[in-house]
């Protein structure tokens, strides 16, 4: 731990710069993420053609 | 009505920039018409639609827009009709979308694409009928889509001469506007969905009355900070879009909400007139970007929405206030591309 | 190096300050909320001026839940008042902010020798929010949140008041952000406002922000604050 009377040093030092910055601070940047699209689970892949175009036909099996 | 002359004051400065947005977005338009034009993998079975017809369509509908809205002997209105011929030439005059049908009977775009194409005036009467046909199938009505999209398509149908397969206000209850959802819930997906809705429901921003009052207070009452956040994010496509919104409610938003907008956009605006769709375009473009820094595909629809927004917020200010109502070409009917 | 290490001295100070009245509007008992001041984890120096930092919220559970402070809590917040007084030129929000501690000691702390009547607790304009932007304002708002009390008036109260729609607009806009504290300190504020509009969904809205940002704990004291609102009777 500190000293205290390193701290109320430092304290003193800084008190004006800090205090007024903290009391009356800058808007932070906008973070901006939006959500992902997966393609419902067990779609074929290159399911991001589905809305405009009709799927590519399956391989039938057997 | 005093209420609007008394903004349309307020709006004249304001006026200047948006018309410089819209003048020279579509100078960057008509120097890049060529990009619009179909290729040869317009009807191959592995051509990308979201590369050919979509672009297509939207340039048709922003032209068939900006057209309805500006005087007839206002050079824009010329140049935007020169672009609406250049774009039904692509079709063959129309007669592209029957051989479409042929090809894709059930694809839900080839309509959509020809109602923009409509609501300019050009039709294909042919194609209207055999359009009709596929459209009183059950397999057509219950299409699987998104329910943005899905207005979309009955607007389709209306200005298509095709009896809608469902009611417009179902519809609209099922998308995301329609729920009046905690605005704060926006996102870009959520903003492209309630753009489209109102596109739709205005017939592009020709017809105020088509929002319900409530979804018009909802929107008056949170544009404003969907407006602020895109355009912090740098997602200027979007933003363009809002402000085309914002242009064709019942009663507009406070002007100097929009007027911040504006500025922003303009500020994004190359000297060729192309706006990019996101701040990533930006970056690619590095610190010192000429005045037409962008691929194509990077800029074509932010730009086409840019002149569509400033064509609508211009009308919709301008002194005699039917004036976008005045113009005669394509009548009350309009258009739509693909959403997006 | 050094200021920095001050900075996050003072910072974390704040932080567990701001837990402890969490704790106390959570709990009810107003001693917890003096922990941080009495248990000798900081100096005096940085302990009053964590006080002039959260500022009137530091006595929020008394306010709220009517409890009078501790003694040593109430020695200390009267020393943050003394030893920080704004500079003349000092931002509005400072001042401002200055003038709720002093409004606080005056509800809370109604001793022989509480603030002094000479002038110091004359109320600050609000001139400086006239014509002021929406997200200017929320932004303001939020940073003055400890002015957001039942049945307070003063000058920013009143503006406040007069802009609903815009102060719901900054929440929204905060939320898109992700500035949680501006985002819980403007809920504080609508919680106070006639004339929200419905459809913003204030309630979801407080439950989303804890949510996402209520691990710190200074959102997490003016969504307490929100919570307690509309049920608090001030002294």
């Amino acid at each position: 731990m500190p000293s205290k009377d390193k701290v109320l040093e430092e304290v003193t030092r800084t008190e004006n710069i800090d205090i007024d910055a903290a009391l009356d601070p800058a808007e932070p940047d906008g973070v901006f993420r939006d959500s992902r699209e997966c393609a419902a689970l067990a779609l074929q892949s290159g399911g991001t053609n589905l809305l405009l175009s009709p799927p590519t036909p399956r391989p039938k099996k057997g | 009505m005093s209420g609007r002359d008394a903004s349309v004051r307020d709006a004249r400065v304001r006026d200047v920039s948006v018309r410089g947005v819209e003048e020279a977005a579509l100078a960057w338009v008509w120097a890049h018409r060529d990009r619009f034009a179909l290729g040869e993998d317009a009807l191959a079975a592995d051509g990308q639609v979201n590369r050919t017809w979509k672009p297509l369509g939207e340039l048709t509908q922003v032209c068939a827009s900006v057209a309805r809205c500006t005087p007839p002997d206002d050079p824009l209105h010329t140049r935007v009709s020169e672009l609406l011929d250049f774009a039904w030439q692509q079709t063959h005059r129309g007669e592209l979308f029957p051989l479409m049908q042929s090809l894709e009977p059930f694809a839900t775009y080839p309509l959509e694409v020809y109602a923009a194409f409509a609501s300019a005036g050009l039709r294909h009467p042919g194609y209207e009928a055999s359009a009709a046909v596929v459209a009183r199938t059950r397999g057509w009505r219950l299409t699987e889509q998104y329910p943005t999209r899905r207005l979309g398509v009955l607007e389709a149908e209306r200005r298509s001469g095709i009896p809608p397969h469902g009611g417009v206000p179902q519809a609209t209850d099922r998308t995301w506007l329609g729920g009046l959802p905690e605005p704060w819930t926006f996102e870009r997906a959520a903003g492209y969905a309630l753009t489209h809705v109102v596109f739709h429901l205005t017939d592009w921003g020709s017809t105020a009355r088509g929002v319900p009052a409530d979804l018009a207070e909802y929107l008056l009452h949170w544009l404003p900070p969907w407006l602020d956040t895109c355009l912090d994010a740098r997602m200027y496509d979007l933003s363009c879009e809002l402000l085309a919104v914002a242009a064709s409610l019942p009663r507009p938003p406070e002007q100097a909400l929009l007027e911040d907008a504006w500025q922003r956009v303009a500020a994004a605006q190359r000297g060729s007139g192309a706006i990019p769709e996101e701040g990533a375009a930006q970056d690619a473009a590095g610190p010192d970007p000429g005045p037409d820094p962008y691929d194509f595909t990077d800029c074509y629809h932010s730009t086409l929405m840019a002149a569509f927004a400033a064509a609508l917020t211009t009308a919709a200010t301008a002194p005699p206030p039917d004036v976008r109502h005045a113009a005669p070409l394509g009548g009350q009917h309009a258009g739509q591309g693909a959403p997006g | 190096m050094e200021q920095s290490s001050t900075s996050a001295l003072l910072q974390g100070t704040v932080l567990d300050l701001a837990s402890d009245v969490v704790s106390a509007l959570r709990s009810g008992d107003h001693v917890r909320a003096g922990s941080t001041l009495t248990g000798g984890g900081a100096g005096e120096g940085v302990a009053r001026a964590a006080v002039r930092v959260l500022g009137a919220d530091t006595l929020l559970p008394s306010v709220l839940l009517g409890v009078p402070p501790g003694p040593g809590q109430l020695a200390v917040f009267k020393d943050a008042v003394a030893a920080h007084p704004p500079r003349d030129d000092a931002a509005p929000a400072v001042v401002w902010s200055h003038w709720a501690m002093t409004r606080a000691l005056r509800r809370t702390g109604p001793s022989p020798d509480g603030p002094p009547s000479d002038g110091t607790g004359a109320e600050p304009d609000a001139r400086w929010l006239d014509g002021a932007g929406w997200q200017f304002l929320t932004h303001q708002l939020a940073v003055l949140a400890p002015l957001a009390l039942p049945g307070e008036e003063c000058a920013v109260t009143r503006v406040a008041r007069g802009r609903p729609v815009d102060v719901a607009r900054g929440f929204v806009r905060a939320v898109r952000r992700r500035d949680w504290q501006q985002a819980a300190g403007a809920g504080r504020w609508l919680t106070l406002l006639d004339g929200v509009p419905d459809t913003l969904g204030l309630e979801a809205g407080l439950d989303f922000v804890r949510l996402m940002g209520g691990s710190d704990p200074r959102v997490a004291l003016q969504l307490e604050a929100a919570r307690l609102m509309p049920a608090a009777v001030l002294l």
